[in-house]
């Protein structure tokens, strides 16, 4: 039957809303193999000489499941991006090497790019209020204090204050620190906060 | 959304296959017939095809070739026992996109009944504990809803006893880190 590939990929894709899978060469690449063959079937059977009406229709089937593989793998690959867009957002804009392995090449291109317009976007903004740009990826909750407690879930390394104090995360320590400074680090997994 | 050509669900849909009966031989498409010998479809051949198919070909279009019959789901038998009593039907098992499928195949509205039925039990299943063994007869998008449901719940009485919303881990990094672990168990 046809285009059975594809909607294993889709499933796969569906199965993990939340998170986004690795770029599945593999399936997509035996997808344009049904397809090519597809089109060649189509091609010899357009071409035969003794035109009979039946063939017509056989075409036709064909034809449709022709567009029905190019519509799942455009819903495959939109879906995907819709997802590596909120890998920006959610991520910030250095991906973790783990997560990077997890794209396509193509993939990886866009995601620069996208990061590029957003943070290039993020910059133009504020400039008649009197700031130089508004970091969008911040505040996505009202914050509720100047200064919050928070648990270290991560060897992190050293981070610098906007007071120029440097401190070090490691595991399992706690700090007393502006809501500014560590919103990222929360959204990222790497600092929780304590009530 | 729903039917936009990009859909996931919309495709998952339209991937549910229809009884349906064929009305002109079809050269060289005899594989899709798992019991036929022979190379070609003949005419009369009643198989299911995915709905796409069907769409294209049925009997409103500008080549019928197949004539598509409804699922048994829609049939008298089942809207029979969906206007007794609803929640009986596991849609997990008989039409896991029940109310989806039911907008392109089906004529009588079965569905806007069913679903005034289905609601208390919908309800009772985004508040319980069970949530197994009350979520297994809803269809997909009914789990969609009642998982949706189960959510606010959460959050409402979250924000109810603390008056207080911490910053937390963004969603996806908290599932892929979860996801990682697993995989780590595993090795």
């Amino acid at each position: 039957m046809f285009c059975e590939k594809v909607i294993e990929l889709l499933k796969e894709a569906e199965r993990n809303p939340e998170t986004i899978d690795q770029y599945n060469d593999e399936k997509i690449r035996q997808v344009l193999e049904e397809m090519h063959s597809l089109y060649k079937m189509n091609l010899n059977d357009a071409n035969a000489s003794s035109d009979n009406r039946s063939l017509c229709a056989t075409v036709q089937v064909r034809h449709t499941a022709l567009e029905r593989n190019k519509r799942c793998l455009l819903a495959y690959l939109y879906s995907r991006m819709n997802k590596i867009k909120t890998l920006r957002w959610e991520f910030g804009s250095v991906l973790p090497p783990d997560v990077r392995e997890l794209l396509s090449d193509d993939e990886y291109q866009w995601f620069s790019k996208y990061s590029t317009n957003l943070a290039s976007y993020m910059r133009s903004l504020g400039s008649d209020i009197g700031y130089s740009g508004i970091d969008l990826t911040e505040n996505l909750k009202p914050p509720k204090s100047l200064y919050i407690e928070v648990l270290c879930m991560a060897d992190h390394g050293k981070l610098e204050l906007e007071d120029g104090d440097i401190i070090t995360l490691k595991k399992n320590s706690r700090h007393f620190l502006p809501t500014s400074e560590c919103q990222t680090l929360i959204r990222q997994g790497i600092l929780k906060q304590i009530l | 959304m729903n039917n936009s050509y990009l859909s996931i669900l919309d495709i998952l849909v339209t991937n549910e296959r229809v009884p349906c009966r064929f009305l002109h031989d079809l050269p060289k498409m005899g594989f899709m017939d798992p019991s036929a010998a022979e190379d070609d479809l003949k005419a009369g051949a009643t198989l299911d095809v995915p709905l796409w198919l069907a769409e294209n070909f049925n009997s409103s279009c500008r080549i019928p070739l197949l004539t598509v019959d409804l699922p048994k789901i829609y049939k008298d038998a089942y809207r029979e026992i969906l206007n007794a009593d609803a929640c009986t039907v596991d849609m997990q098992k008989l039409g896991q996109h029940f109310y989806e499928l039911g907008c392109y195949v089906a004529k009588h509205d079965i569905k806007g009944e069913t679903f005034r039925q289905r609601f208390r039990m919908l309800m009772s299943a985004s508040v319980s504990s069970d949530s197994i063994g009350s979520i297994q007869p809803l269809s997909a998008s009914e789990r969609k809803r009642a998982a949706a449901a189960a959510a606010t719940e959460r959050a409402l009485s979250g924000w109810l006893q603390r008056g207080d919303c911490p910053l937390t881990t963004a969603n996806m990094v908290a599932n892929h880190r979860k996801r990682k672990r697993a995989e780590m168990e595993m090795l």
